[in-house]
């Protein structure tokens, strides 16, 4: 049974698809804030795309205790077994007693840990995800520390057999954080219930500035900096209503704040635009400092990206290698 | 009753319903009304969630099974047919609670802003039954009111980092009650040892939009006694 401890982390949490069906009580979906990514991970190693994984800000260090496969999705950083470089988006074999280094991101900020197997964790309300602010989920519903043990059952598999029918998978450049990220971040948004709130010329200000995501960011939101939308001002506090991760919400201080994963169930702020679920994924790999914009897309275009992303999250596509491949050939 | 929604698509997934503009317990029981007819007919309908809140609502669906004009077709047909505006009967739950001292902290001070003794404030705020108005922001926070405007009381001016569990607080006039330790800005005027949250159980919390909240007042040896103890219905 693949089994690993945790030998370091900065901030490490385990995390699933989220916690749905419960948001009436008060109950936070979280799950993974770069959904994509970790989809790619659990697919990479033969788990249903949905399964719980580790989700790290910064680097992790991870010992076999046992013989386990596992994947390292996400941001680009350098990944080694026992001190020998391997490749990110790709199965890695790890043989008892071997320890698997994860280092700081380069390009990106969060990294997905997919473990072959279904991983011990805490199940509520019908998801693994940690929810710390509740104190629930995942291991004990707090971030992974040093000595924690990640068990998964692989529900009799051999493990051997599990690796020679997934060993060749990987996810081509194109699909990758790094690849997306260098193409700019341009967050499409359709206009909000309270689009009408502020004036035409603060929306196309909105549109149209560069944005930088602040260091007060986040699972619960990422602050934006830049020129504050004055409009905004004038609204205060509006009765609660629901709002949800990608809502784009303008406090009175007049600048953006996107709700991400771990986002309240209930806001009071104007939302003025909601950003479309894909995008939420690339902005949770946008470390404090990254520039970000907005762009207004159709609500009907808004569908069909978000019906194509949600087929995505149920089945990714990952490739096959062909003969003659090398694993550092995956390498970004 | 002339009754226009007004329906937002968001994001491609969501669509935003905003029955009216004010916040008053008849918009309110026309919030679950509509919540609870939605939510029955859900998976009929494409939806995947609906969450209720003052006076306004949020339906997710999966755009690969229905598109939001259709959504807010259905939503104005519900809208306009009368009988779906009665929401399920509503549940009681008695609610014991230490007030003052260090289980409410800001008892005093909320007393003296209203030109009430202590004694005073606490009986007022004991003898309404009051609606859950919803439930949201962290797991389990109790949206409650609502409170008679001698004991509205406006939020603390910086919110503290800490609200303990069970934290019984005020702000304008509603009452809310914390489900989980949490940051807050209400005033905290008590606090109760029954758990009114717990994760481990399904539902987590057994208070539903719509349903009737009532506290009453208890010493610290009933506190002692009753912490940890999960709240139950009154019948």
């Amino acid at each position: 049974m693949p089994k690993l401890e945790v030998l370091n982390t900065v901030l490490a949490t385990i995390q699933d698809i989220g916690r749905y069906g419960y948001r009436s009580l008060g109950v936070p979906v979280s799950g993974a804030l770069d959904r994509s990514s970790a989809v790619q991970a659990n697919v990479l190693v033969g788990n249903p795309p949905g399964a719980p994984l580790v989700e790290s800000f910064g680097p992790i260090m991870l010992r076999a205790l046992s013989d386990s496969i596992v994947a390292v999705t996400g941001a680009l950083t350098r990944i080694a077994i026992d001190g020998r470089a391997v490749a990110e988006y790709r199965p890695l074999w790890l043989p008892k007693g071997s320890v698997l280094e994860v280092g700081p991101p380069i390009l990106g900020q969060v990294i997905y840990v997919a473990v072959a197997g279904r991983i011990s964790c805490d199940e509520v309300m019908g998801s693994c995800s940690t929810y710390t602010r509740g104190g629930f989920g995942g291991l004990g519903g707090r971030p992974l520390r040093p000595g924690d043990v990640i068990e998964a059952s692989l529900g009799g598999q051999r493990l051997e057999d599990l690796w020679s029918s997934i060993s060749t998978r990987y996810v081509p450049e194109e699909g990758r954080v790094a690849y997306r990220l260098r193409q700019g971040v341009v967050l499409r948004v359709t206009p909000g219930p309270h689009r009408g709130v502020l004036s035409d010329d603060d929306w196309g200000r909105l549109l149209s500035e560069t944005y930088t995501v602040a260091p007060e960011s986040d699972r619960m939101g990422f602050r934006l900096r830049g020129p504050p939308l004055e409009s905004a001002k004038r609204l205060g506090r509006l009765p609660s209503f629901p709002v949800d991760r990608g809502f784009v919400q303008v406090p009175p201080a007049g600048t953006p704040i996107v709700l991400m994963a771990d986002a309240q169930t209930t806001g009071g702020y104007a939302v003025v635009a909601v950003v479309v679920p894909p995008d939420t994924d690339l902005l949770a790999q946008c470390p404090p400092g990254t520039p970000v914009r907005f762009a207004e897309l159709g609500v009907d275009e808004a569908e069909d990206v978000t019906a194509q992303y949600l087929s995505y999250l149920e089945s990714p596509e990952v490739s096959e290698v062909g003969p003659g491949f090398s694993e550092y050939d995956a390498y970004v | 009753m002339g009754l226009t929604p007004r329906v937002a698509p968001l994001g491609g997934y969501a669509v935003y319903v905003e029955l009216c503009r004010e916040v008053s317990l008849e918009c309110n029981r026309r919030v679950h009304a509509l919540y609870y007819a939605l939510s029955s007919r859900a998976g009929d309908l494409g939806v995947t969630e609906v969450v209720p809140a003052y006076s306004s609502l949020t339906i997710f669906y999966d755009p690969r099974r229905v598109r939001w004009r259709e959504i807010a077709r259905a939503v104005e047909e519900l809208v306009r047919d009368a009988e779906v505006f009665t929401p399920p009967p509503p549940r009681s739950f008695m609610i014991p609670v230490v007030y003052g001292g260090e289980y409410g902290p800001d008892l005093e001070r909320a007393a003296s802003m209203r030109g009430l003794s202590v004694d005073e404030f606490v009986r007022i705020h004991t003898s309404r039954v009051y609606t859950c108005y919803m439930l949201g922001f962290t797991p389990g926070f109790l949206y409650l009111g609502d409170v008679d405007p001698r004991i509205a009381v406006p939020r603390l001016e910086t919110p503290r980092e800490r609200v303990p569990r069970g934290s019984v607080g005020i702000a304008g006039r509603q009452t809310g009650l914390y489900g989980i330790e949490s940051p807050g800005g209400w005033r905290i005027i008590g606090r109760t040892p029954v758990v009114t949250f717990d994760p481990r159980r399904d539902p987590p919390i057994p208070i539903r939009p719509g349903d009737r909240v009532r506290f009453y007042e208890i010493g610290e040896d009933e506190y002692r006694e009753l912490e940890g103890v999960w709240i139950e219905e009154v019948q």
